[in-house]
């Protein structure tokens, strides 16, 4: 039977991404002392109203009705959410009983997981240096909340007015509380702001008007495939949900992920109801976020690829440089760079026909050719390219989400020993967060702020994100490549490497992309809980009873 | 034997830790599992990243091109896992008490243990012996520093007695890992004979209960009995044929898999280099590898104690 989740006790953002263009971050600290933690309580029993839940809008495709035919109210202006660090609990008075039946790395934060996450890889423990200072665990206040304002735009492209006055009512909070909840600064470039601000990259469409896109600074598109489980969808859009986006079973067919993989409170993808605080009623409908700050080495990105192109031109047989230079850009990511799926389209030519059927279907206004094309970009599997002909083994997605690429008997003749996605179910991330600052398209730099705040929820930061993180993005063993780490947001040494393996089939000689440049670098972040509104009131009223 | 498999030998061996004694070290008593422990966790381990392959100091084990993986634990005593599981009626039954406490193992003292995989072509006695002289002949301040405080090895004056004093704590390898048969190595395989012999066995007894002249149900149980013989007979083949070890597995002595690990890694960098060269130019970059890297011969290699591929 289908689960039915509460969406109104669940934060919103989880379930479904907002799809708002902008966010900002703002992080306050608490002050230890029990006149802190009350007012921290005082704060939280203020922003309790302002919180947004997972209830649906209008807007949403997926929900085209709300509870009971209710008439569903329209997309909000500006969304709130809340989240605390571990010490942002301690600061909260909550009981040690139920802190101590945290998860462990929870309980370190990002900075001490730095090694397990290859952040201290760069430059050594001094790789914490070239964070922005709100992060460093060397100040003195460190981060104990975590407050996200994702908000709608003008034609202009800047955020509704409605953000600042949200940011303003956050300020005016603060203030009552004397000092004792208070907004840090600190993030890089201007150290004064009191947030980070994040946005989607704009296009200028042939009318001159901005568009938004889905492109981050390597002006590649992002934010695909996020995992489908159940109660996420209401039962009549779930089918067509967790095609491509939940787990494959071993008869090929798709399924939604279980509910415990994303949630806490819920039993998961091994039938076990994962470490989760106590009392449950705390826990339950909570889950962990985590933030991080990634800098994007634009120029170096670009000058790489411009390098190598004409090399992989000559040993692929690819006609001309510019084909050559997309190519090369795909094989490293395993999607092109509107986002198209190296497995639905695995070369130029096939890439530039999949864009022109999408243009048609657009043009024809049929749903189901429409349809068609856009699950095209989640719905696919690796079985039909074992030796990463298609879509590189190490390439960026096939690392960060293995679908049934690991599946231990995949290779058997007999097609009843295949077990799917196995090995991928309990490793899935819901990644939300967007770009910040700005980067140069004409005369891409490496220097400046520009990245993407990359947000992932998940039950489980130690066997899902950091899983994924430390063995399949800082580490090639399970697809039989050594070392190598991934070719776009990996660490890379002075020799990594990525292979671009041959065609047997056409003949084509594999191409080693050698001598790769870091292309992306942490500049910060942490580890948060996400209460449940439910939760989120208890910390407000002091009432968290673990007995 | 499972010590000895795949041209590897497994070595198991427990020492006891004498528990009698106090050490004064520094003006401080200490017990000698404290100075065990310690020892060991000043041992230097082999160099597992890259980082690490500049500090330049190196396993001890990493002298001598022997040894695959060695290992070192303390084991203090046997853990406790509770009671067993009893059932409430069959004790009102049996009239136990249950509060009782039951009896719990308990070994007499804590032993050191130390485990090594190593290249050996025979795996009898003598050639473990020869391998443990080696260990005392290249690394005897280690091992005296961790061994000193095992009972017997006040007895150790050179490599001789270190080998004797190693041989009388080996307990045998039950479980040993063998990483380096990736396909199925070249066995005969037995089912013909299994087959072949209980069937050899049923035919044989029918036929001397024939010549025996008797009847149906003689010449019958005759097979049977014939057949139950071949059967107790295949069943020793097969236990006899599972105690012989594998072959070795090809290249997979240290000296070979550290050629390997070199080979490779200058390889992938010639391909890297040699990406779209001109076959003349490949022709002649392969020949200045071959020149440098000499696949057949033993040296140049990756040194011992580096792990990295």
């Amino acid at each position: 039977m289908a689960r039915v989740l509460d969406l109104a006790d669940i934060q919103g953002n989880i379930l479904q991404p907002y799809g708002l263009p902008k966010a900002r971050y703002i992080f306050l600290n608490i002050e230890d002392s029990p006149k802190g933690r009350d007012a921290g309580r005082t704060f939280v029993q203020a922003i309790r109203p302002r919180i947004t839940s997972s209830l649906p809008w209008k807007s949403r495709k997926s929900y085209p009705q709300g509870p009971s035919g209710r008439e569903l109210p329209p997309k909000p202006q500006v969304t709130f959410n809340i989240a605390f660090t571990f010490a942002g609990l301690v600061a909260l008075g909550l009981p040690t009983r139920t802190l101590m039946s945290m998860p462990a790395e929870f309980i370190d934060g990002m900075a001490a997981r730095a090694s397990i996450l290859g952040d201290d890889f760069l430059c050594g423990p001094d790789s914490l240096d070239a964070w922005d200072p709100i992060w460093r665990d060397t100040q003195p206040t460190r981060v104990h909340v975590m407050l996200s304002l994702n908000a709608q735009m003008k034609p202009d492209g800047t955020a509704v007015e409605d953000l600042d006055h949200e940011t303003a009512w956050v300020v005016q909070e603060c203030a009552k509380s004397q000092g004792r909840v208070k907004i840090l600064t600190g993030h890089q470039p201007d150290l004064n702001l009191p947030y980070q601000d994040t946005s989607v990259l704009f296009e200028r469409d042939s009318n001159g008007a901005l568009q938004a896109t889905r492109k981050e600074h390597f002006r590649l598109s992002d934010g695909f495939s996020d995992p489908a489980f159940d109660g996420q969808y209401p039962p009549e859009t779930e089918k067509a949900a967790v095609i491509g986006g939940g787990k494959i079973l071993p008869d090929q067919s798709w399924a939604p992920l279980a509910t415990g993989e994303f949630l806490l409170g819920y039993p998961d993808e091994a039938q076990e109801v994962p470490v989760v605080s106590t009392p449950i009623e705390f826990a339950r409908n909570g889950t962990f976020l985590v933030y991080r700050k990634l800098h994007q080495n634009v120029g170096s990105f670009d000058r790489y690829l411009r390098d190598q192109a004409a090399a992989y031109m000559q040993v692929a047989g690819i006609p001309d440089i510019g084909q050559a230079h997309e190519t090369l850009q795909a094989k490293l990511v395993g999607r092109w760079s509107d986002g198209t799926p190296l497995m639905a389209a695995p070369t130029y030519n096939e890439w530039k026909a999949f864009q022109q059927r999408a243009v048609e279907a657009q043009a024809s206004k049929d749903a189901a050719k429409i349809a068609a094309i856009e699950a095209a970009f989640i719905d696919f599997k690796y079985r039909t390219d074992p030796d990463g002909a298609k879509c590189p083994l190490t390439a960026h997605i096939r690392r960060a989400n293995t679908r049934d690429a690991l599946d231990p008997t995949g290779d058997s003749k007999d097609s009843q020993r295949w077990n799917g996605s196995v090995i991928n179910n309990r490793r899935r991330i819901l990644r939300r967060g967007l770009p910040y600052g700005q980067s140069d398209l004409l005369s891409p730099s490496d220097k400046g702020d520009h990245g993407i705040i990359f947000l992932a929820f998940c039950a489980s930061l130690f066997r899902q994100f950091e899983f994924v993180q430390q063995q399949w993005i800082q580490y090639g063993l399970d697809f039989n490549a050594g070392n190598d780490t991934c070719p776009v947001v990996g660490n890379h040494g002075p020799e990594a490497k990525f292979v671009i393996p041959g065609d047997t089939q056409v003949g084509t000689r594999p191409f080693l992309c050698a001598g790769l440049p870091q292309f992306v670098e942490v500049r910060g972040g942490d580890y948060f809980f996400v209460p449940s509104l439910t939760g989120l009131r208890m910390i407000g009223m002091g009432t968290v009873d673990p007995t | 034997m499972p010590n000895f498999d795949g041209g590897h030998y497994y070595l198991t061996v427990i020492a006891p830790i004498a528990v009698d004694v106090v050490v004064e070290k520094n003006g401080m008593e200490r017990a000698p599992i404290q100075m065990v422990r310690n020892a060991l966790a000043n041992l230097p381990t082999a160099l597992q990243t890259k980082a690490t392959e500049h500090i330049g100091i190196n396993s001890p084990f990493s002298r001598n091109t022997r040894t695959h993986f060695a290992r070192f634990a303390v084991i203090e005593d046997v853990m406790y896992n509770g009671r067993d599981p009893e059932d409430a009626v069959e004790i009102a039954v049996r009239g136990v008490n249950p509060v009782l406490p039951r009896p719990q193992d308990r070994l007499s003292c804590p032993f050191l243990l130390f485990v090594a995989d190593f290249d050996a072509a025979r795996g009898d006695a003598n050639e473990v012996k020869g391998y443990l002289r080696l260990l005392w002949s290249t690394m005897e301040a280690e091992l005296r520093e961790v061994f000193q405080y095992c009972l017997g090895f006040e007895k150790v004056k050179d490599d001789e007695s270190f080998a004797r004093f190693i041989q009388r704590c080996q307990i045998e390898t039950t479980m040993p890992f063998n990483d380096y048969w990736t396909t199925a190595p070249p066995l005969k395989s037995l089912s013909t004979l299994l087959v072949g012999v209980p069937v050899a066995g049923l035919a044989i007894g029918a036929w001397l209960a024939r010549r025996g002249h008797s009847s149906w149900a003689g010449i019958l149980g005759g097979a049977l009995a014939g057949g139950i013989a071949g059967g107790i007979l295949s069943y020793f083949i097969v236990m006899t044929q599972a105690k012989r070890p594998f072959p070795a597995a090809p290249n997979s002595d240290l000296p070979s898999v550290l050629k390997a690990l070199y080979l490779q890694q200058h390889f992938t960098r010639l391909a890297i280099e040699a990406q779209g060269a001109s076959d003349e130019d490949l022709y002649q970059r392969f020949a200045v590898f071959l020149e440098d890297h000499r696949p057949l011969e033993a040296a140049p290699r990756q040194s011992p104690g580096i792990i990295r591929s």
